[in-house]
């Protein structure tokens, strides 16, 4: 798929979700579903399955958001499986979220931790790191137990990584 | 006519000579041994012109000949003096090579000598380079062996700690731990200012 395909999807999820008015709800919550699909390969498969049906694989996507996301959340992502696009969907979502972010004048910061950060955590964590970098941000928190611990916070080509995956992979690398 | 009558007849032609005949005719001596004194003076005389006819003419090719024989006996004797001086000389050369040969030998002698001794100090220096080198090499060798069981122990070691570093760190990560860790990144990173990250 090429970058104006994705854009062009991208474009058309922003506008639906901002004339719906949820734009910051479904923009995290794709962002989330985003991030779970690229980590989990049964999540993968069962949306990207060329041999299951177009609608099997809608349905499932529209069961497992029933009741977690925005009705809007779940009808974008149904839309854009259902036009065989599933395999494209993080890249549409992170488009979608830059874009939203660009019409709010933010940059996008994305933070893995390893455990769910409490309001009051993702509050001081999103005053800490305007402050380190200078920049209004919208904080997009993923929980990645791959990290094992702490925080890597990413904000365009800035990356400030704390884990304790990355201190654990130097301590491999030195035995 | 007997013989004795034809030397008498013979001699009387010559010499006024008498013979003592016998009743055969045969010519008998007055001495079995001594002629009579005038056969002797005639004897003598014969003799005498016998000799002088000798000398007078066959003296000159018996000193000619003489002579010849002394010239080549002195030849011969000459012939055998240079022939001795010629094998003196070649005597001399045979003793002069005899030196030589004997100066050569010692000459190849001590070449051999001295070829045998480099050849043997050549073989001591090489033997104790290769000793020398056997050793070194033995040493890298264990060297090398010692390392690369040092390093297989330090992979072993490494291989086993890392596997149980996730199981650790993961079994020792509670919420305490984990909370402690996002409040130390939040106060890290709200420390530092814009540009100082990285």
């Amino acid at each position: 798929m090429s970058d104006a395909q994705i854009e062009g999807y991208a474009r058309a999820l922003f506008e639906v979700a901002r004339a719906d008015g949820t734009l910051d709800e479904v923009e995290d919550e794709l962002f989330r579903f985003a991030r779970s699909y690229e980590s989990s390969d049964a999540l993968r498969s069962a949306i990207t399955d060329e041999h299951t049906p177009v609608e099997k694989r809608q349905a499932i996507v529209e069961d497992l958001l029933d009741g977690k996301a925005t009705p809007t959340t779940v009808q974008l992502v149904s839309m854009v499986v259902g036009s065989g696009r599933g395999r494209d969907l993080p890249a549409i979502v992170d488009s979608l979220v830059q874009r939203a972010s660009s019409a709010k004048q933010l940059d996008v910061a994305e933070v893995r931790t390893a455990v769910a950060l409490s309001d009051d955590q993702q509050s001081r964590l999103k005053a800490a790191l305007e402050n380190a970098t200078g920049k209004q941000l919208n904080v997009k928190t993923i929980v990645d137990p791959s990290v094992v611990g702490g925080i890597v916070a990413t904000v365009g080509d800035t990356v400030i990584d704390d884990t304790v995956r990355t201190r654990i992979d130097q301590l491999k690398a030195r035995l | 006519m007997s013989l004795a009558a034809n030397l008498q007849a013979v001699a009387g032609s010559l010499v006024q000579v008498e013979f003592d005949v016998d009743d055969d005719g045969y010519v008998t001596a007055a001495h079995p041994i001594f002629p009579p004194v005038k056969e002797i003076f005639i004897g003598g005389a014969a003799s005498l012109i016998v000799f002088v006819a000798i000398w007078k003419f066959a003296g000159p090719s018996i000193v000619k000949a003489m002579r010849d024989r002394t010239a080549r006996i002195q030849g011969e004797l000459d012939g055998a003096s240079e022939a001795k001086v010629d094998a003196e000389s070649q005597a001399s050369e045979i003793r002069t090579a005899l030196g030589d040969i004997d100066g050569e030998r010692q000459r190849l002698f001590a070449e051999a000598d001295a070829q045998a001794e480099a050849i043997l100090v050549d073989g001591r220096t090489r033997l104790d380079q290769e000793i020398a080198e056997l050793h070194e090499r033995a040493d890298a060798d264990i060297a090398g062996a010692a390392s690369r069981g040092g390093d297989e122990l330090r992979s072993d070691i490494g291989r086993h700690a890392a596997g149980s570093i996730d199981r650790v760190v993961t079994e020792t990560l509670d919420d305490a731990a984990q909370q402690d860790l996002i409040e130390s990144f939040i106060q890290r990173v709200g420390a530092s200012s814009a540009g100082a990250t990285s």
